[in-house]
């Protein structure tokens, strides 16, 4: 395979919504520093926004403040967050937001031009073509992009990250890029668990299902400290076509209902907030009442105007067209019909959720020389689009400001040449290897132990000691029959390490969930053991090494720091 | 099958090699049989619903679908992005045929029939 070398000054891994603001901000800040993009798809149309965005989830409206902003996300994860990466972010919101704006992203603004909220912490856009936005932006700026690259792993020489390297989905082309400093900035995992649909639906995951924790994975093969996997995210979504419901919760104000009618947020989690309740127990709150044989559950939408309707079908249209049509085909009039909601498989993602790299209030990770943005970065929940973008700017004026001490290193050569090995390697195994498999079955297998020993969908998502265990050893057979895998062509070649990467991920997923003996997040992280908070004990943050050496996983805790003071589990 | 080329109306955008469909799938689902001048999705099963190929074919040739498992055929989501202007609009066709329309604001990006691609996208036989 032919080898290519590239130098640059700023590498970003993933040109996504963190990524593409962040290469942004690198080029206004340091146009004499070089920025290239590593990316897997086409930049234009990739990642969680590939298909558009009707709302922007984290903005302070007014009378907001960021102090404001840190009290409710602390109370809507339950107590433990990192404040100063929620606050630091917060700071951030407009100056992101504004710049897309005048990229041209439609922002709805009333008679007066100020933006229209759609709930507390959102404002409506038209969002269907705000990733070749933000891609146009990237590049008019003057980073280097490469398309179809799918990066397989950091380089490291002597603890510092030093670049990455990756192969081309369409030549086969195998790219080492050495850069002075690497923003990781890959998104979350979809794919750990079993997905909610079979057949021609298995990818119809809420999370876009081209984000499988690639960065996760390489972060953890490094040697990075990872933080809070174990506060996974279980989304609450309409039924089949598993679209956000917010656009109908907050836009259309619906409550939730069981099969009874009952409004069981409000009648049972009435002390939490009903149905302002933190978001883990608005997920907790439904999968109770199916398991306890009140489901289905439903927003409730009867009533609403014939232009409400309309609103809802082009908010949707905007961001999760499929909803839309899923109505037609069933012949659904929302304002006669409740709209019917399931939970997903969990995902592990640091934009809802706070599982990933841990990070410093500059977003340096632990590893010198890598920064993390975005969902792949740990500690700050609620990120969203803006909260990525944010993350984005900081990483890049950290890069900066850091890069001045910093000189291009090359990798070991040898090193370079055992990735590419390894990269390869499966090609290689086509048609030679006896009863080689497919990713596809791989993936069944690792999804099967997830869902089954995990919490996962099946198990309301509970999980005691003894089921953790048995995922646990039965994980741990995955790795060494990882040579068993096949593949016919370069496409299948990035779904073999898609599959990998996941693997790495499940396991340090499964140590975190054994290690935190409490349940603090319900549904989330459900310890059938540990059933109670216990913030006497667990009022921490849980993080995992895995040594680049032997493979093991080291388990430490990291204490939590109040910032903003007040009532950690009330906002108001 | 989650969304359809309609082999009638694609015209493979001319000589593309890197028609719009195939660059703007995110899961790099499609690819194109040069021999035929068509565009196809290779991996149904793999596909997210989010209709970008759909929404940057300038032959509207693809269509869209809802896996059969949820929900009957006969019903169609058709988005028609114009070349300039500040609009998409939406064709929403229920099940006994009714059409509504829906015009929503969006900044119109350019999309061009054909990309380079760094280093070649030559297809390499891999096999050995
Ligand atoms: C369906 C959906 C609807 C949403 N709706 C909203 C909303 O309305 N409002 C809101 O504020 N937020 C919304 N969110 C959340 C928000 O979109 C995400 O939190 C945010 O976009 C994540 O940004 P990111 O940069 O971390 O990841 P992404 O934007 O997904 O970028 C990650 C990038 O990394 C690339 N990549 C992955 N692996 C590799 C690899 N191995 N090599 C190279 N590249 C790789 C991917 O292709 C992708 O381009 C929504 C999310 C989803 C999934
Ligand atoms: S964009 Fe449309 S016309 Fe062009 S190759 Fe794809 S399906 Fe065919
Ligand atoms: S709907 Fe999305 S995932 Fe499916 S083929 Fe089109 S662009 Fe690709």
């Amino acid at each position: 395979m032919e080898r290519k070398t590239i130098h640059t000054d700023f590498l970003i891994i993933g040109g996504g919504t963190a990524g593409c603001m962040a290469a942004v901000e690198m080029k206004e800040r340091y146009p004499q520093c070089s920025v290239t993009i590593m990316e897997k798809a086409h930049i234009d149309r990739s990642g969680c926004l590939a298909g558009g965005m009707n709302a922007i989830n984290a903005y302070l409206n007014k009378g907001e403040t960021p102090e404001s902003f840190v009290r409710y996300v602390r109370a809507d994860s339950c107590g433990l967050v990192r404040e100063d990466l929620v606050q630091s972010m917060a700071e951030l919101f407009e100056y992101g937001v504004k710049k897309v704006e005048k990229w041209g992203l439609p922002i709805l603004c009333d008679d007066d031009g100020n933006y229209i909220p759609r709930g507390r912490w959102n404002i409506k856009i038209n969002g269907e073509s705000l990733k070749p936005i933000l891609a146009k932006a990237a590049r008019s700026a003057g980073a280097k992009v490469y398309n179809w690259v799918t990066v397989t792993n950091l380089l490291t020489k002597d603890d510092r990250v030093v670049g990455a390297v990756g192969f081309s989905l369409r030549n086969g082309t195998f790219y080492v890029v050495q850069a002075k400093a690497t923003l990781i900035a890959t998104g979350g995992a979809a794919g750990i668990y079993r997905p909610n649909n079979p057949g021609d639906a298995s990818h119809k995951t809420w999370y876009s299902p081209y984000n499988t924790g690639a960065g996760y994975a390489m972060g953890i093969r490094a040697g990075a400290e990872m933080t809070s996997y174990e506060m996974r995210y279980v989304a609450i979504r309409t039924k089949d076509a598993i679209a956000p419901t917010g656009t109908i919760a907050l836009g259309a104000k619906a409550p939730q209902v069981n099969s009874d009618g009952e409004r069981f947020m409000v009648k049972r989690y009435a002390d939490l907030g009903g149905d302002g309740a933190p978001t883990p127990y608005r997920a907790h709150g439904p999968v109770q009442e199916i398991k306890e044989g009140r489901g289905p559950v439903y927003l409730d939408t009867r009533g609403l105007s014939e232009e409400k309707v309309r609103d809802l079908k082009s908010a949707y249209l905007d961001m999760y067209p499929s909803q839309v049509l899923y109505w037609l085909a069933n012949g659904i009039d929302p304002a006669k019909e409740p709209v019917e909601v399931q939970t997903t498989e969990p995902y592990v993602v640091g934009g809802h959720c706070q599982a990933g790299y841990w990070v410093d209030k500059d977003r340096r990770t632990t590893l010198k020389g890598l920064y993390a943005a975005g969902d792949v970065a740990g500690g700050a929940p609620f990120k969203f689009v803006s909260g990525c973008w944010a993350e984005g700017i900081i990483a890049a004026r950290a890069m900066g400001r850091d890069i001045e001490k910093m000189d291009s290193v090359a990798a070991e050569d040898h090193l370079v040449a055992a990735e590419e090995e390894r990269a390869f390697k499966p090609l290689r195994g086509h048609g030679k290897v006896r009863h080689g498999i497919r990713p596809a079955d791989f993936e069944a297998r690792l999804q099967k132990i997830m869902e089954e020993y995990a919490g996962g969908v099946s198990t309301h998502y509970e999980m005691n000691e003894k089921m953790l265990t048995i995922a646990r050893d039965r994980l741990a057979k995955l790795p060494e029959e990882v040579e068993h895998l096949v593949a016919g062509d370069l496409h299948q070649l990035m779904k073999v390490h898609e599959v990998i990467d996941r693997i790495d991920v499940a396991q340090v997923l499964v140590e975190h969930l054994l290690y935190r003996r409490e349940t603090r997040w319900p549904t989330y992280q459900s310890r059938t053991d540990y059933p109670d908070r216990d913030d006497a004990n667990w009022l921490k943050f849980v993080n995992s090494i895995r040594d680049p050496k032997t493979g093991g996983i080291e388990m430490v805790t990291r204490p939590y720091e109040q910032v903003v003071p007040g009532d950690r589990y009330n906002a108001k | 099958m989650p969304v359809w080329v309609d082999p009638e109306k694609c015209n493979g955008c001319n000589g593309s090699s890197q028609p719009p469909c195939l660059r703007m799938c995110p899961g790099d689902l499609i690819v194109k049989d040069h021999a035929e001048n068509k565009a196809y999705l290779k991996y149904p099963e793999d596909c997210w619903d989010c209709l970008p190929c759909v929404k940057v074919c300038p032959e509207e040739a693809i269509e869209f679908h809802l896996s059969f498992q949820f929900g009957s055929k006969g019903a169609r989501l058709i988005p028609h992005v114009p070349r300039k202007g500040s609009q998409i609009t939406w064709d929403a066709v229920d099940l006994k045929g009714n059409k509504e329309t829906f015009t929503i604001r969006t900044k119109i990006m350019q999309v061009a029939l054909d990309e380079k691609v760094e280093g070649g996208a030559e297809a390499i036989d891999f096999s050995i």
